[in-house]
C-alpha cells in the first residue's frame, strides 16, 4: 500500500481548467437561456450546452487515463488551505455519465414541446441542475460538496413544482422537506468533521484520518455522513420520497433525476469511504451490505406491487442503489470494478427506461401499464424495452448481466456470512425485477391490442430519443471490453488512496504507475 | 460554555423536529430553519469556542479560527435561499389545495375539506384502472396494426 517510486512529476496546470469546465459551460448557458429566446434557439442552445459539457467530461476522462489527478486550485490558494476541484479517475467517468444522460433528458424536452413550463424557465433550471451535478462530482472538498448538493438540490425543486400541478405539489413539498433535514445534517456532520479533524479537503482529511488510526469519534462522523448520503441515495428507511417523487415530475426532467440524482449520494458514499473512513471499515461496510440487502428487496418487490409506468421504473431506481450500496458495503477492489461498471448500466439503463416509458404512456394515452399488443404499432420500441427489461433484471447477454455477475461474484469471494445474505439478496431481487418487467411486457406490448382503445401518435424525435439511449445501452455489451477495464483501472486507483492523498497535496499531479493488473473477462 | 451550547443547540434541535412534525405548512417550513440554526451553532460549538482574537492582523494573535466563520456564513447564505424556495412552494401548495394542513397531503392534496369523508378527488384513489384525465385531449389516430398470420 505504499506509493511506489514516484512516476514523472507532469505538469497540468495547462489542464487544471478541465475541472471547471463541466461545471461552468452549464452554467454559462443556464444563465444564456434565461433570455426569453424563439423555441428553436432555446433548445439549440441547451443541446449545445450539454453537448459541451458531455466534450469536456470526455476530455476529463480522457486526462485522467493515466493515472493522473488534475487539481484545479480555486484562486490559487494551495490544496488544503483553498477549496480545490479535484478530477481523478471516478469523478471524471461519473462526469462522463451525468453528461451523457444530460444530453439525452435535454433531447427529450426538446423533443417534448410544452409551452407552460419553458415559458417559466424549464432549460435555464435543467443546466442549474446539470451544473449542481457535475460539480458534486468534481469538488475535492466536504463542505463544498454540501454547496454543489445545494446547487442541484435547489434547481431540483424548482424542477419538481415547476406546473404546479396538484400531484407535483404534494410530492414535491415532501421532497423538499426530506432532503432540506438531510442537508441541515449534512451541514452539522461537516461541523463534526472540522472538529475532529480539523480540515475538509478530502485528500487532506484522508490523510489526518490515517494519523490518528482507528478512532471510535471518526468512525461516528463516517456514520453520520454514510446516514446523510443513503438520504441523497434513498436507501432503504431513508428512500421513501424516491417512488412517489419521481412519477410526478415533467417526463424529461424525471429522466434526468431518475437516472443521475441518487448516483450522486453513491458517488459520494464511494469518494468518502474509498479515501477518508477507510481505518475501521467493519461497521459502515455492515450498514451498507444490510440496507443494501434490504434496499435491493424492497426495489424489487415495489416493482412487482405497481400498475403505473414510472412508478415501477422509480422502484427499480431504489433497486439499483441497493446493488451499488451492496458492492460499495463488500469493499473489494474486485466488487468496486463491479460497482463502477454496475454504475455505468443503471444510469444508461435508468435513462432508456424512463425515455421508453414517455412514449408508451404518449402512445396509450394513459399512465397505466393496460394496453395490450402495442407490438404491432411499435415494434421498434418493444424490442428497445426488452434490451433494457434485460438489463435491469441483469440476465445475459445484456451488460447488466456482466455487472451483476460480477457483483455476485466479488460477494461470494469475499465470503462472510452478511456478504452471502446480501447475495442472496441480490439473486432474489434480480429475480423479482424479472418478474415485474414480465409483467409488463405481457400487460402493454404482448397480446391482442382492444380494439375500442386509441392508439396516439407519438411525435418521432420522441421516440428516437429512446431508441438511441437504448443504443447506449445495447453499448454496454458490445463495449464491455472497455468498459470492465476502465472499472478495474478505477478500482485499482481507489484501493489505493495515497495517489488521491499525493496527487492533491504534492507538488502538483504525481503520476504512480498502477499496479499491473490483467483484464480478466468479467 | 461548551456545555451551554450543547444544551442550546439540542433545544433547537428538539423545537426543530417538534415542529417539522406539526401540521401546519408553515410550522414545517420554521422547524427546518430552527434545525438549520442548532447545525451553525452545531459549527460553531466544534471548532472551539475560545477567548482569543478576532482573526484580524492588524490585532496581536493568536486568532480565532476564521473558517468556521465561514461555513456558518455559506450556510445561512444557502439557507435563506432553500427556505425562500419553500415557503413559496408552500404558499402554492396552499392556493392549489385551499387549506395548509400537511397532514392532508399524505393522502390527498386537493380534498375539499368540507367534503364527506371517504370522498377522494385524488386520480389515484378512483380505483385501480381509472386513468388520469389527460390535461389536453389527444387526437387518437387510428393505427392499423399489421396483420398477422
Amino acid at each position: 500500500m505504499s506509493a511506489e517510486a514516484a512516476g514523472p512529476v507532469l505538469s497540468w496546470a495547462p489542464l487544471a481548467w478541465l475541472t471547471l469546465a463541466p461545471i461552468l459551460t452549464p452554467l454559462g448557458f443556464g444563465l444564456l437561456l434565461l433570455w426569453a429566446w424563439p423555441r428553436r434557439v432555446q433548445v439549440g442552445l441547451a443541446l449545445a450546452g450539454t453537448l459541451a459539457t458531455l466534450a469536456f467530461a470526455a476530455g476529463l476522462l480522457w486526462a485522467t487515463s493515466g493515472g493522473a489527478v488534475l487539481v484545479g486550485a480555486l484562486g490559487g490558494w494551495p490544496a488544503p488551505f483553498g477549496i480545490v476541484m479535484t478530477a481523478d479517475r471516478l469523478s471524471a467517468w461519473m462526469s462522463v455519465l451525468a453528461a451523457v444522460s444530460a444530453v439525452l433528458a435535454t433531447w427529450q424536452a426538446a423533443a417534448d414541446p410544452d409551452p407552460v413550463r419553458e415559458k417559466h424557465h424549464l432549460f435555464p433550471l435543467m443546466q442549474f441542475l446539470f451544473a449542481g451535478v457535475q460539480l458534486s462530482f468534481l469538488t475535492g472538498d466536504l463542505f463544498n460538496l454540501f454547496v454543489a448538493f445545494e446547487v442541484m438540490l435547489v434547481a431540483s425543486y424548482a424542477l419538481a413544482v415547476l406546473g404546479s400541478t396538484r400531484e407535483q405539489l404534494r410530492e414535491g413539498f415532501r421532497y423538499i422537506v426530506m432532503n432540506l433535514a438531510a442537508s441541515a445534517l449534512l451541514v452539522v456532520t461537516c461541523g463534526l468533521t472540522y472538529g475532529v479533524l480539523g480540515t475538509l479537503n478530502f485528500a487532506h482529511l484522508a490523510q489526518r484520518s490515517a494519523e490518528l488510526g482507528p478512532n471510535a469519534t471518526v468512525t461516528s462522523v463516517g456514520v453520520l455522513l454514510l446516514v446523510v448520503f443513503a438520504a441523497k441515495g434513498a436507501l432503504f428507511p431513508l428512500g421513501f420520497w424516491l417512488p412517489g417523487t419521481y412519477p410526478a415530475l415533467p417526463p424529461a426532467v424525471g429522466t434526468f433525476f431518475a437516472a443521475v440524482l441518487t448516483k450522486v449520494g453513491i458517488y459520494a458514499l464511494i469518494r468518502v469511504f474509498t479515501t477518508v473512513f477507510t481505518q475501521e471499515p467493519g461497521l459502515t461496510s455492515a450498514l451498507l451490505l444490510g440496507l443494501g440487502s434490504v434496499t435491493m428487496l424492497y426495489g424489487a418487490f415495489g416493482m412487482a406491487s405497481q400498475r403505473e409506468w414510472r412508478r415501477i421504473l422509480s422502484f427499480a431506481v431504489v433497486s439499483s442503489v441497493g446493488y451499488l450500496a451492496f458492492g460499495l458495503g463488500l469493499g473489494t477492489p474486485e466488487a468496486v470494478r463491479a460497482s463502477v461498471a454496475y454504475l455505468a448500466v443503471s444510469v444508461l439503463v435508468t435513462t432508456a427506461l424512463f425515455a421508453i416509458a414517455t412514449v408508451a404512456e404518449r402512445a396509450s394515452g394513459t399512465r397505466l401499464v393496460r394496453a395490450r399488443g402495442m407490438i404491432d404499432f411499435l415494434p421498434l420500441l418493444a424490442g428497445c424495452f426488452l434490451l433494457c427489461a434485460l438489463t435491469v433484471a441483469g440476465l445475459p447477454p445484456s451488460g447488466g448481466f456482466l455487472a451483476k455477475y460480477a457483483l455476485v461474484r466479488a460477494g461470494l469471494g469475499q465470503g462472510s456470512a452478511l456478504a452471502l445474505v446480501a447475495v442472496g439478496s441480490a439473486l432474489l431481487s434480480s429475480l423479482i425485477t424479472l418478474y415485474a418487467m414480465l409483467n409488463v411486457w405481457r400487460g402493454f406490448f404482448w397480446g391482442k391490442h382492444p380494439t375500442w382503445m386509441p392508439v396516439y401518435r407519438v411525435p418521432r424525435p420522441l421516440r428516437v430519443a429512446a431508441y438511441a439511449a437504448t443504443a447506449l445501452v445495447a453499448g454496454l455489451t458490445l463495449f464491455a471490453g472497455p468498459l470492465f477495464a476502465q472499472a478495474e483501472a478505477t478500482a485499482a486507483e481507489l484501493s489505493t488512496p495515497e495517489r488521491y492523498i499525493r496527487g492533491v497535496l504534492g507538488d502538483g499531479p504525481v503520476v504512480i504507475p498502477l499496479p499491473p493488473t490483467t483484464p480478466e473477462a468479467p | 460554555m461548551e456545555t451551554l451550547f450543547a444544551l442550546l443547540i439540542g433545544l433547537l434541535i428538539a423545537a426543530g423536529v417538534f415542529l417539522l412534525l406539526s401540521r401546519s405548512l408553515v410550522r414545517v417550513v420554521l422547524g427546518l430553519s430552527f434545525i438549520a440554526y442548532g447545525g451553525n451553532l452545531a459549527i460553531l460549538t466544534v471548532a472551539g469556542l475560545r477567548e482569543v482574537a478576532p482573526p484580524l492582523l492588524t490585532l496581536r494573535g493568536p486568532y480565532m479560527d476564521p473558517l468556521p466563520q465561514a461555513l456558518i456564513l455559506t450556510a445561512i447564505v444557502i439557507g435563506f435561499a432553500t427556505t425562500a424556495l419553500l415557503l413559496t412552494v408552500a404558499l402554492r401548495a396552499y392556493q392549489v389545495a385551499g387549506h395548509a394542513d400537511v397532514a392532508a397531503f399524505g393522502d390527498n392534496l386537493a380534498r375539499d375539506p368540507h367534503a364527506e369523508d371517504d370522498t377522494f378527488a385524488d386520480p389515484e384513489h378512483q380505483g385501480p384502472d381509472r386513468p388520469d384525465e389527460p390535461e389536453a385531449e389527444p387526437v387518437p389516430i387510428i393505427v392499423r396494426p399489421r396483420s398477422r398470420p
